[in-house]
């Protein structure tokens, strides 16, 4: 009876010896493997539109979803400091988190501007609420400045961006000629090796016209494919047309808003 | 037995009386029964949550990714076998029970058969969707509640099938098969059975199931000060020892385990927001072996001399109890429905469940913060939990010996019992 209560215990401590081994590397697995409580949905404006350009947008998800999630507006002025209005409630897991610019002019020089704004924003609420992931959605000139703030200073937060959704975003700029490359297309191009593996992105154009969702053209959009393309995790370009296909009016188009809710809500 | 005292001798007295009842045996033959498959879905499901789970303890630390071939084909194997078995688990003791209720009363195989198929119909009107019935679409079934958690739910029909099929057969004169007989206890089950099961879904939106691990949830929100714990766990044994086997969740734990994580990440020193909750005191300090402390009385079985039969159930067991999945011991020894190892099985969850909450609440065990691993060893959860704390590890080792403490007796009387009652019982 001794022989066989002793055998237990016995392969009890066999089965710990991997646990005594492997408990020196646990720290590291565990800070390697952690995600935080609070995974935000970040949303970038763009060019022309203040932080509450997606009032009405997160209202409609709030509709469409069976939890309402609170909204954090940030805006960030020309001297780095911010600005906010609206709450993020305790509990709530993932919150909306639009940050808006008070130069929010077009341009080339002006997006990277507004994309080292970005970074600051970003860094003063990681400070804040400390999540170390998210993910994030970027209309027109706002998917830029995501794009370059994933190529440029995504690393020096170490923070993981789980998903993104660019809407009518002009990685060309207002340039139709396929041949002809913008310098921030050569710019976002140069630093398409440094965005992160484990990504997931969405790239939707409108189409109003054949040729564009009158402002964008459709070519501009399409170059989405020569950065994110072999790059991240998966990249997928959605084009809609119909109702709502025109540029302004895309993140308030049903057809968008469900596809925010199916891949970019959790 | 000179030396059991008059409490044992009356706990023995009861359970023997209790394994002569005529539905406690028919629950235990179909317990016996189903004991085989409960046994291989347990050891598939070990080894994919423990072994090839990233989330599993072996997975973890013997780095499986680097040397198991086909690791997904193996996932997908694994995962259907024990669907195969651990999922269906409801379905054959609702046949099992009902089948040898009747096969006391009747020779006919036919009869026997019938009263046990009766009950997985009768079951089956419980489990369907609900959209499907009332939407007028083609019917679909469901199969989440027919595994472990729906083993109480399967005893309960397989009881009321198979008494009232009884019934019918003891005022039947005639000794030949009676189809007609046949045909009207079963179709009166079922069409029975049927609108009950419509009226269900008509009027609820959840399993019944559900309504039971409801009931479990709500006085329990957020535990955390002792009688909160100790309520948790006399609920949870309570209705693991009715049959619902499967694991249960209360809601509103995994932010504060998130927050504990975070403070233990971002700062330094070990100092945690919650200390006391539902998950560093009852999962970490009074689940080894599963639910009910039951490698404690893996142990005990393991001390007692001459225990021979739960010996054999023991070393079967062996494997997913170190890998605190309870449900072979639960239905091998059985502790279902066994007054005499209900007591232990209550007892013993609350008496570690108390001295670790001393221990963490007056800080001299630090509280748990990382993650654990499935399938890790019970006694090293708490080391690993806490990042390599050799007061946590040592006092996880006095709550084994605690409970070990306090199964061994029941198992000695249980064993007695069985010795005593064991001829009437088999015949």
């Amino acid at each position: 009876m001794k022989r066989r209560g002793l055998f237990l215990l016995v392969l009890l401590v066999l089965l710990c010896v991997p646990g005594f081994l492997w408990q020196p590397h646990q720290a590291a697995t565990v800070r390697a493997n952690y995600r935080s409580y609070l995974d935000p949905i970040i949303l970038v404006p763009g060019s022309s539109a203040t932080q509450n350009r997606f009032n009405a947008l997160v209202k409609e998800l709030n509709h469409e979803t069976p939890k309402t999630h609170s909204l954090l507006r940030v805006e960030v002025m020309t001297d780095g400091t911010l600005k906010y209005s609206g709450t993020l409630q305790s509990g709530d897991e993932h919150p909306f988190i639009v940050i808006g610019f008070q130069n929010h002019h077009d341009g080339y020089r002006n997006i990277l501007k507004q994309a080292q704004w970005f970074a600051t924003a970003f860094k003063q609420l990681q400070a804040t609420y400390h999540f170390n992931h998210f993910s994030a959605m970027g209309h027109s000139n706002g998917g830029l400045i995501l794009t370059l703030f994933l190529e440029d200073d995504l690393a020096a937060t170490h923070a993981h961006a789980d998903r993104l959704m660019t809407i009518a975003t002009p990685f060309n700029l207002e340039e139709a000629d396929p041949d002809v490359d913008t310098p921030l297309f050569k710019r976002l191009e140069s630093g398409r090796k440094r965005l992160p593996h484990e990504l997931v992105v969405y790239s939707i154009a409108g189409s109003k016209t054949y040729t564009g969702d009158g402002i964008v053209p459709f070519d501009s959009v399409n170059r989405g494919k020569y950065l994110f393309q072999d790059q991240v995790k998966a990249f997928t370009q959605i084009t809609v047309t119909g109702a709502n296909a025109n540029h302004a009016d895309l993140p308030e188009n049903q057809q968008i808003v469900g596809l925010i809710c199916q891949d970019i809500l959790p | 037995m000179q030396t059991t005292n008059l409490f044992a001798r009356y706990l023995i007295r009861v359970e023997i009386s209790w394994q002569h009842n005529r539905q406690i045996t028919a629950i235990r033959r179909a317990l016996r029964l189903i004991f085989p498959l409960v046994l291989l879905g347990s050891l598939a499901d070990f080894i994919n949550q423990a072994w090839l789970q990233t989330d599993g303890y072996y997975y973890q630390t013997l780095h499986v990714v680097k040397w198991v071939l086909r690791l997904r084909l193996a996932r997908e194997y694994l995962r259907l076998i024990s669907a195969g078995t651990l999922g269906l688990t409801a379905v054959l003791m609702a046949f099992a029970v009902s089948f040898y209720l009747v096969a006391s009363s009747t020779q006919h195989t036919t009869d026997r058969l019938m009263a046990g198929i009766t009950a997985v119909i009768s079951l089956k009107f419980f489990n369907v969707n609900r959209a499907s019935v009332l939407a007028l679409r083609p019917i679909k079934w469901l199969s989440t509640d027919l595994g472990l958690t729906g083993v109480l739910m399967g005893i309960l029909i397989g009881l009321l099938v198979g008494n009232s099929y009884r019934w019918c057969l003891n005022r039947q004169q005639a000794d030949e098969a009676d189809l007609g007989l046949t045909l009207t206890v079963t179709s009166g089950w079922i069409l029975g059975t049927a609108a009950l099961g419509l009226l269900w879904i008509g009027t609820q939106t959840t399993s019944v199931n559900a309504i039971f691990t409801s009931m479990m949830r709500w006085p329990f929100h957020l535990p955390h000060f002792i009688m909160g714990l100790a309520g948790f766990s006399v609920l949870t044994s309570l209705y693991q020892w009715l049959g619902l086997l499967g694991p249960i969740t209360v809601g509103g734990q995994s932010m504060e385990s998130a927050q504990n994580l975070a403070a233990v990440l971002n700062h330094h020193g070990w100092q945690l927001p919650h200390p006391v909750t539902l998950h560093t005191i009852v999962n970490v300090y009074a689940e080894f072996g599963g639910s009910g402390m039951l490698l404690g009385l893996l142990f005990a079985i393991f001390l007692v001399r001459g225990a021979h039969q739960q010996q054999r159930v023991g070393w079967l067991s062996l494997v997913p109890t170190l890998g605190n999945l309870g449900a072979p011991l639960m239905v091998g020894v059985p502790v279902i429905l066994s007054p005499l190892l209900g007591i232990p099985f209550l007892l013993a969850p609350l008496a570690t469940i108390s001295v670790s909450w001393l221990c963490v609440r007056f800080a001299w065990v630090p509280a748990v913060a990382y993650p654990l691993a499935t399938g890790t060893p019970g006694p090293l959860l708490a080391y690993l939990g806490t990042g390599g704390s050799w007061s946590a590890l040592a006092l996880a080792l006095v709550d084994l010996a605690i409970s070990t403490a306090i199964y061994y007796p029941f198992v000695k009387w249980q064993q007695v019992a069985q010795v005593e009652g064991g001829a009437v019982h088999e015949a």
